[in-house]
């Protein structure tokens, strides 16, 4: 964790979107990411954890997408307020994305030395053989073997494992400043997943590149994070420095992500479950959207829509009206 | 790669048999007989019974076939039976003349149905999308007859730009021949561009929606290059397989257009032919059209192959 006091190289805050008149889907949702830091962002599928990534890219059609509101402060320029061509010159320079799904992300017509070289001479002006020289030299740090004659090879010809670290060359060719990957391993095999991991944060400590790793795996979150925000329903729950959200999780929500967490080593019990279902947008309560699955739920929660406010001791801040819980709730228990 | 498309020339021969095989038997199994109306009026048995002998008719029909067969194969398909002349020298005539409209015709579709197909994927539900629909839908509503006699109507008759009928050989005038095939393969043209639009527009909205269009925005990369080299490249595929089959058909010859226009094409000979039972004419027209059909089909497989990589090691 380089020091909180260095300037964030994204400030997101107040950001919503929706795809259809109506409820937000991402709804007031902010975070910040610091050089050579990691924020994990959490949360299961539907959560609005991808669209928020793809938004930040300047990568959702807009329409059907609509950005409600939000600012996202990215070298002291908001990237919902560029123009396409302006979002085109940083991305795949200053901010990269890699994706979840290696085994297509790639373009199966071009050889790998072709899609590479072409993202580095899209943002530098370098002569041909420079640009492959560079590409090249990517091929080697993301550690292909054989790299020289990956160059001329097709995706076709590589396991999904080769293919992402592919991706991740091509998106760290340019050095950006901030690297979004969205769930990069969840389509791999277990044993490649570390090492994909691993290759990310051994680049990251090497470049100073920010990283927003977006991810359902608390696995993942417990192996990479400095930072996490955990997401429910288009609300970011609970937030704070890796340690307190594991060790002491102040959200309903989170406390149950753990709780549905399998562990190696001696079982105690069934695996906890978070009941119910995320309710449909249009049936989402205007107050806490946890509430009508929250085992904690008193009158206030469904009144408004709580804050994320700072619990202890101000980094670690969560979403919940009865937050930190053994407080409010001692009496009860 | 040689060795592939030489694999694919192998597996021609037998379909060419086949073809053989059909185009031979299917004449035999016409009703009415040749022979009767070349011995004319009388009927003579005798002459009847010469004919029969001179012709290979009372052979069984593998041995017919095998006559025809070796006499095919060295470039002769036989006399056609209505002009006395070698079908052979009839072919070579309008061959020629077919292949012109074709590419010419192809040339129309291809540069009025890929743009707009294009356009049309890439601006999907916008009122760009809608006009090149209805004007897509229209082109394939309006009959070829009725496009063709407007356009002798207003570009020849009114305003004289060009000629309304004819053929002229490249060899003879190239800027005459392409003038005096430009209206007919407009005509034609513009009916295929339609159907050629339709399957570029859907495969490239496929396309557009691949993981690898977004990385290839994610990159930085501007429309242009996403749309015309990622995405493009990708939705060949169908495109081309289309464009081979579309031109194998124009090779059968276009009987309407080439009626409107007096082309002396294969259109207006095959009908010919079939009307006057004039077999041998049938036989040569319907194998060379069989060939041209293999021709392109081999030709898309060779395409497909410089298209997608990964058919490259198979």
């Amino acid at each position: 964790m380089s020091g909180m006091e260095s300037d964030p190289v994204l400030a997101l805050s107040d950001f919503s979107l929706r795809f259809a008149p109506g409820k937000n889907l991402v709804d007031g949702v902010g975070f910040e990411v610091r050089a050579g830091e990691t924020l994990c962002i959490v949360g299961e599928s539907g959560c609005g954890k991808s669209v928020t990534a793809l938004a930040l890219m300047g990568l959702l059609p807009v329409p059907p997408a609509d950005i409600v509101s939000g600012t996202a402060l990215f070298e002291g320029r908001d990237l919902f307020r560029l123009s396409e061509a302006e979002l085109s010159d940083l991305r795949g320079n200053r901010i990269s994305m890699i994706f979840q799904e290696p085994m297509t992300s790639l373009n199966p017509a071009f050889t790998v030395g072709d899609q590479l070289t072409e993202t580095v001479r899209r943002h530098r002006r370098l002569p041909a053989a420079e640009a492959s020289a560079v590409a090249l030299d990517m091929l080697k740090k993301v550690r292909i073997p054989a790299p020289e004659k990956r160059m001329t090879d097709y995706p076709h010809q590589m396991s999904g494992g080769m293919r992402q670290r592919v991706m991740i060359a091509m998106a760290l060719a340019n050095a950006p400043k901030l690297l979004i990957a969205d769930e990069p391993t969840t389509a791999l095999d277990v044993t490649i997943q570390a090492q994909i991991l691993q290759l990310i944060a051994q680049l990251q400590e090497e470049t100073g590149t920010a990283v927003i790793m977006i991810t359902h795996d608390l696995g993942v979150v417990a192996e990479v994070a400095d930072h996490v925000a955990v997401m429910y329903a288009g609300h970011v729950v609970e937030a704070g420095p890796v340690e307190a959200i594991f060790d002491d999780p102040q959200h309903p929500y989170t406390i149950g992500l753990m709780g549905a967490m399998p562990s190696l080593g001696r079982r105690s019990g069934k695996l906890a479950t978070i009941r119910g279902t995320v309710p449909p947008i249009e049936r989402m309560p205007d107050a806490c959207r946890f509430m009508p699955r929250c085992p904690f739920a008193q009158n206030k929660c469904a009144e408004a829509v709580p804050p994320l406010a700072p619990v202890g001791d101000g980094v670690h801040r969560a979403a919940c009206w009865y937050a930190p819980l053994e407080k409010h709730f001692a009496e009860v228990a | 790669m040689a060795q592939l498309i030489l694999r694919r020339l192998l597996v021609a021969i037998p379909t060419i048999i086949i073809v053989s095989m059909l185009v031979f038997s299917l004449q035999k199994l016409l009703p009415g007989d040749p022979v009767l109306v070349m011995a004319g009026e009388e009927r003579d048995p005798q002459v009847i019974e010469f004919l029969r002998e001179k012709y290979h008719l009372n052979d069984p029909l593998p041995v017919q076939y095998g006559y025809w067969v070796a006499h095919v194969l060295q470039g002769d398909f036989g006399i056609s039976l209505r002009t006395d002349t070698p079908v052979t020298t009839l072919v070579a005539q309008k061959l020629p003349v077919t292949i012109q409209l074709a590419i010419m015709a192809m040339i129309v579709a291809v540069v009025i149905g890929v743009p707009t197909g294009i356009l049309s994927a890439v601006r999907k539900g916008t009122l760009v999308d809608y006009g090149a629909n209805v004007v897509a839908l229209s082109g394939l509503s309006i009959p070829n007859f009725w496009l063709g006699i407007l356009l002798i109507f207003l570009v020849s008759v009114k305003l004289g730009w060009l000629p309304a009928s004819g053929y002229v050989p490249p060899g003879e005038d190239l800027w005459l021949s392409i003038k005096t095939m430009l209206m007919p393969s407009f005509v034609l043209g513009t009916a295929l561009a339609a159907t050629l639009m339709r399957h570029t527009r859907s495969a490239m909205i496929g396309v557009l929606r691949s993981d690898y269009i977004r990385t290839a925005r994610a990159k930085g990369l501007r429309q242009g290059k996403v749309v015309y080299k990622h995405a493009l490249r990708n939705a060949l595929v169908p495109i081309v397989t289309l464009l081979t089959l579309l031109f194998g058909e124009l090779l059968g010859g276009a009987v309407l257009t080439e009626q409107i226009f007096t082309i002396p094409g294969f259109g207006k000979l095959v009908v010919d032919a079939v009307f006057t039972r004039d077999y041998a004419v049938v036989q040569g027209i319907v194998l060379c059209t069989a060939i041209g059909f293999i021709a392109m089909n081999l030709l898309a497989d060779v395409l497909y192959i410089l298209i997608n990589p990964r058919l490259r090691g198979a």
